[in-house]
């Protein structure tokens, strides 16, 4: 290329570029949308995605926020977590709490119009009981039948005396006349089908989904509420959660969902944003594996001694893990009722709790017949002085995980046993679980506000066939009992007491050491969003958790500030000016340096 | 002979091409677990798309049936569906390598671009502060984690000074249509970070070659000739030192569909390496199959592009 078309290309480059940036926001914003035409949106930063859209193939956090936004549950959360009208009005037992007679809200639309009637609702649980999606059908005894006798109602028949309606049912209703059509199709058809844009009774409809990227719901025409006032809801992916925070902090979204607890103090140092430390719905825990799955794998022996067990829990610091892992962000763990539901958690009597002490630990494995071995592990005499060495497998979909594992590991050495950390995804984990091929594992748990599922999944029963919930597969038959009872029990006072004694009966046994507590941290913009409530009420989540009613009431900070601008940069005017000037300036520069010494190279050749 | 230098090229791409194909297909088979037990563990899959795909691989077949079902269908563009969601691999990743290409290919041709024009000035004035500032520079950056770069632009850029997005391809959402400016301002962070970070192998490379060459007798013959200094460097040095840096710029572009995974995680851009990452945190085994596949394709072809125009640039090549 001679040397006159390079200079020439060189200064017109420099040119262009400069002139764009010089253009750029005055070409940006007369390409944005005025504010009278702009929707309001609402922008939400999520760090998990939505892989698929279909309710049945729910599974992520954003995947649940999404359902929340879009469908009704026939009895909604109130605000402390208990059962209040929604799509319907009111739902009654019968004396022996076997019938329940539910009327349902008149003149529902779905929000392509079609009018939302009792048989909907009958229909979606059917459903949800004969294609067997346990999220949604754990709710209904087995045997369970409805009846609509008219558009209006609904009767459950129920063979045992139930709570159900009351929990309230945490089954979504779905429209017969869209799903009705993949009655006679398999799970997994009707998990693949594709449902964007949906169809659904609740305050915004998912209308576009970008995987990877966002998820956009409109507001429903004929949502049967109050009026939101964003015409918008946005779920934007960051997989990176400091970008997340810099996106609150330049305003690029509005509320933040879902950060670390070390991402505190840079929330907290951003203006205009508040941090809402979530009181924990969910739990971090140490299971151990009893061997009563039916394969091949054997774990740890000794770990059947509950001796062992409580040594365990005797050696390990919870409140280091606390500190070390979740500053300022969790609280020890306790029972296996997480504190959100404040109703039924126990608080451990101070009497009762098995608190840091390795020197207890020790004189409790001495006392077991466990000696310590030459190389500072303790041996089993029952079992081949076989060392007490434990796998211990850390899930990644646990914040921590592996410092927590890597605590324990130096706890457990100071009382004599080996444990061997193997940090493994969540999938990983699951085939563990499945498998039994662990001798005890770090992951977590969460459930409903009701105790019931939570409960359910320490019982007998919880260990059977593939896909068992079971962490361990611990069988007690005194805890089974007094689940069965507490399912029978239908005064609320005499379950109350059942529930506290079955915490305080596995705190005892030591399935299961729940380690800690961490909060849910939500931050937004006060700046850019206001109206935002809480559910519960105390220290509860502000976006989609239990209910939508935090984004229905929401609203821009300022009602009638402009919507956010979509134009490309937000580089200041000043600075693109500046950058687009020294482009040109450059250009000339370089022109005028290679046109002389061009001059001088053409004269001399 | 340059038809047959082309020739021997072309054959060692395609017994390239064959070995990746086979170690892809037993790759799939050595993992945890048979290839029907984890496209059974898909969640998205009917039980007809299952067995569609059972079919469609034959892994019902004896092993090397299925090895000639395998190539057969791979090289018509029938990469399986992902375990996790069930899409279609090709949809799947026909989505993504938009994203990546834009990322990855103007983070290297700017990469490109400057390094090699600094490696030339730099070796060509050996010494000199240019050169000396040019050079630490460019080991520094070379040294520097892309990642932690990334997140000290992302800081910087993004939150303190608000002057980029903190992360995305495009602020649009629902039916709106990404403006180019919108993804441009995505863009930038991004793109300047693998800018920085691949420009010190370029730098490094065209000034080694740059020094080189400065003292080879054709350059002293036409300093002796009467060239100015201009002259020489650029019509007879700057060619000559410019075969190594071509290689690295062409093996650069095949390696642009391999994604750049630490980048698209810190600005969360939806490209082929965030995708393989998340293909490896869910054990999405057909979906890193492909993209597999995929890269080393790319990779095979650029190295091809790089050896037969190699061949035309320099002629004494083709006569070894």
């Amino acid at each position: 290329m001679s040397k006159s078309i390079q200079r020439t290309a060189l200064v017109l480059a420099g040119l262009v570029a400069g002139g764009l940036l010089i253009a750029a926001p005055a070409v940006a914003d007369s390409a944005s949308p005025s504010a009278s035409t702009a929707p309001l949106v609402l922008r939400i930063g999520m760090t998990t995605g939505i892989d698929n859209p279909n309710l049945w193939a729910v599974n992520s956090p954003a995947e649940w926020g999404s359902l929340i936004l879009q469908y009704d549950l026939a009895l909604q959360f109130s605000p402390d977590l208990a059962a209040q009208p929604s799509v319907a009005d009111s739902c009654d037992p019968s004396a022996d709490f076997k019938t329940w007679t539910c009327k349902i809200h008149p003149g529902i639309k779905w929000s392509d119009g079609q009018p939302l009637t009792s048989k909907d609702v009958a229909f979606s649980y059917r459903f949800a009981i004969d294609k067997q999606f346990d999220y949604f059908s754990s709710y209904f005894p087995k045997g369970t039948t409805f009846e609509t006798p008219d558009d209006l109602t609904l009767i459950w028949h129920s063979p045992v005396a139930t709570r159900g309606p009351k929990v309230p049912a945490w089954a979504y209703i779905v429209p017969e006349h869209i799903w009705g059509k993949y009655a006679n199709d398999d799970i997994d058809k009707i998990k693949a089908v594709n449902t964007v844009p949906n169809v659904a009774s609740g305050p915004f409809i998912m209308t576009s989904a970008t995987p990877g990227q966002n998820w956009t719901f409109t507001r429903n025409p004929y949502f049967w509420g109050n009026k939101p006032v964003y015409d918008q809801i946005v779920f934007q992916l960051y997989t990176n959660q400091e970008a997340m925070v810099q996106a609150l902090k330049n305003g690029q979204i509005d509320i933040g969902d879902g950060f670390d607890g070390a991402l505190l103090p840079a929330l907290g140092a951003i203006k205009n944003v508040k941090v809402q430390k979530v009181t924990s719905d969910f739990w971090v825990n140490m299971a151990f594996n009893f061997g009563n799955q039916d394969t091949p794998s054997k774990p740890l022996a000794a770990l059947k001694d509950i001796k062992v067990r409580k040594a365990i829990e005797l050696a390990i610091d919870k409140q280091a893990i606390v500190d070390k892992v979740y500053p300022q962000a969790a609280s020890p763990g306790e029972t296996i009722v997480r504190p959100l539901s404040d109703y039924w958690h126990l608080d451990i009597p101070s009497d009762k709790v098995l608190g840091y002490d390795p020197a207890a630990a020790n004189a409790l494995l001495d006392e077991a017949g466990y000696p310590m071995g030459t190389d500072g592990v303790r041996i089993d005499p029952k079992n081949s002085n076989s060392p007490l060495r434990l796998r211990l497998p850390v899930s990644d979909d646990v914040n921590g995980s592996t410092s927590i594992g890597q605590l324990i590991e130096g706890f457990l050495k100071k009382v004599g046993i080996a444990v061997e950390v193997k940090p493994v995804t969540a999938a990983k984990m699951y085939d563990l679980q499945q498998a039994g091929d662990f001798d005890a594992y770090v992951w977590y748990w969460t459930g409903d506000p009701d105790p019931n599922y939570q409960l359910s999944v320490f019982t007998s029963d919880a260990c059977l066939g593939d896909g068992h919930l079971s962490d361990g597969c611990w069988k007690d038959a005194t805890y089974d009992s007094m689940f069965a009872k507490q399912t029978a029990e239908m005064n609320p006072e005499a379950r109350l007491k059942i529930v506290q004694d079955m915490q305080q009966y596995v705190y005892d046994q030591v399935p299961v050491i729940v380690l800690a507590y961490p909060n849910y941290i939500e931050a937004y913009r006060t700046d850019q969003v206001a109206g935002l409530v809480p559910t519960p009420v105390k220290d509860g989540y502000l976006t989609t958790s239990y209910g939508y009613a935090s984004m229905v009431s929401a609203h821009p900070a300022q009602q009638d500030a402009a919507p956010a601008s979509t134009s490309s940069s937000g580089i200041p005017p000043w600075a693109m000016g500046l950058i687009g000037l020294v482009l040109v300036i450059g250009g000339w520069l370089v022109w005028r340096r290679f046109g002389k010494r061009g001059d001088d190279e053409f004269e001399r050749d | 002979m340059r038809l047959r230098y082309i020739r021997r090229k072309c054959g060692w791409a395609l017994l390239t091409l064959w070995f990746v194909l086979t170690a892809n297909f037993f790759l799939f088979r050595i993992m945890p677990g048979d290839p029907i037990g984890l496209l059974a563990r898909s969640q998205r899959l009917s039980a007809e798309a299952l067995a569609h795909q059972l079919t469609l691989f034959g892994l019902d077949r004896p092993l090397p049936l299925q090895y000639l079902i395998y190539l057969k269908q791979t090289l018509t563009g029938h990469l399986g569906v992902s375990i996790i969601s069930g899409t279609d691999i090709s949809t799947l990743i026909a989505g993504r390598i938009w994203p990546t290409v834009l990322l990855v290919g103007v983070g290297t041709g700017l990469a490109a671009l400057v390094g090699v024009l600094i490696g030339i000035k730099g070796g060509w004035a050996r010494g000199t502060s240019f050169d000396r500032s040019s050079l630490y520079g460019s080991l520094l950056l070379y040294a520097t984690p892309e990642g932690w770069l990334g997140m000290l632009l992302l800081i910087t850029f993004a939150g303190t000074l608000g002057w980029f997005p903190a992360g995305g391809y495009t602020s649009s959402s629902g039916d709106t249509a990404p403006q180019l400016g919108d993804i441009a301002s995505h863009l930038f962070l991004p793109a300047l970070t693998l800018t920085l970070g691949y420009i010190g192998s370029f730098v490094i490379v065209m000034r080694s070659s740059m020094i080189d060459v400065k003292d080879e007798d054709y350059i002293t013959t036409a300093r002796a000739k009467g060239l100015s200094d201009g002259q020489v460097r650029r019509r007879h040095a700057v060619p000559n030192a410019f075969l190594p840096s071509f290689t690295l710029i062409v093996l650069s572009v095949g390696f642009i569909l391999g994604g750049a995974i630490v980048v698209e995680t810190v600005f969360s851009w939806p490209g082929l390496g965030l995708l393989t990452y998340q293909a490896i945190k869910d054990q999405d085994y057909p979906v890193l199959q492909a993209v597999f596949l995929l890269s080393s394709l790319a990779v095979i072809m650029a190295n091809l592009v790089a050896d037969i125009t190699y061949g035309f640039l320099d002629p004494r090549i083709e006569e070894v």
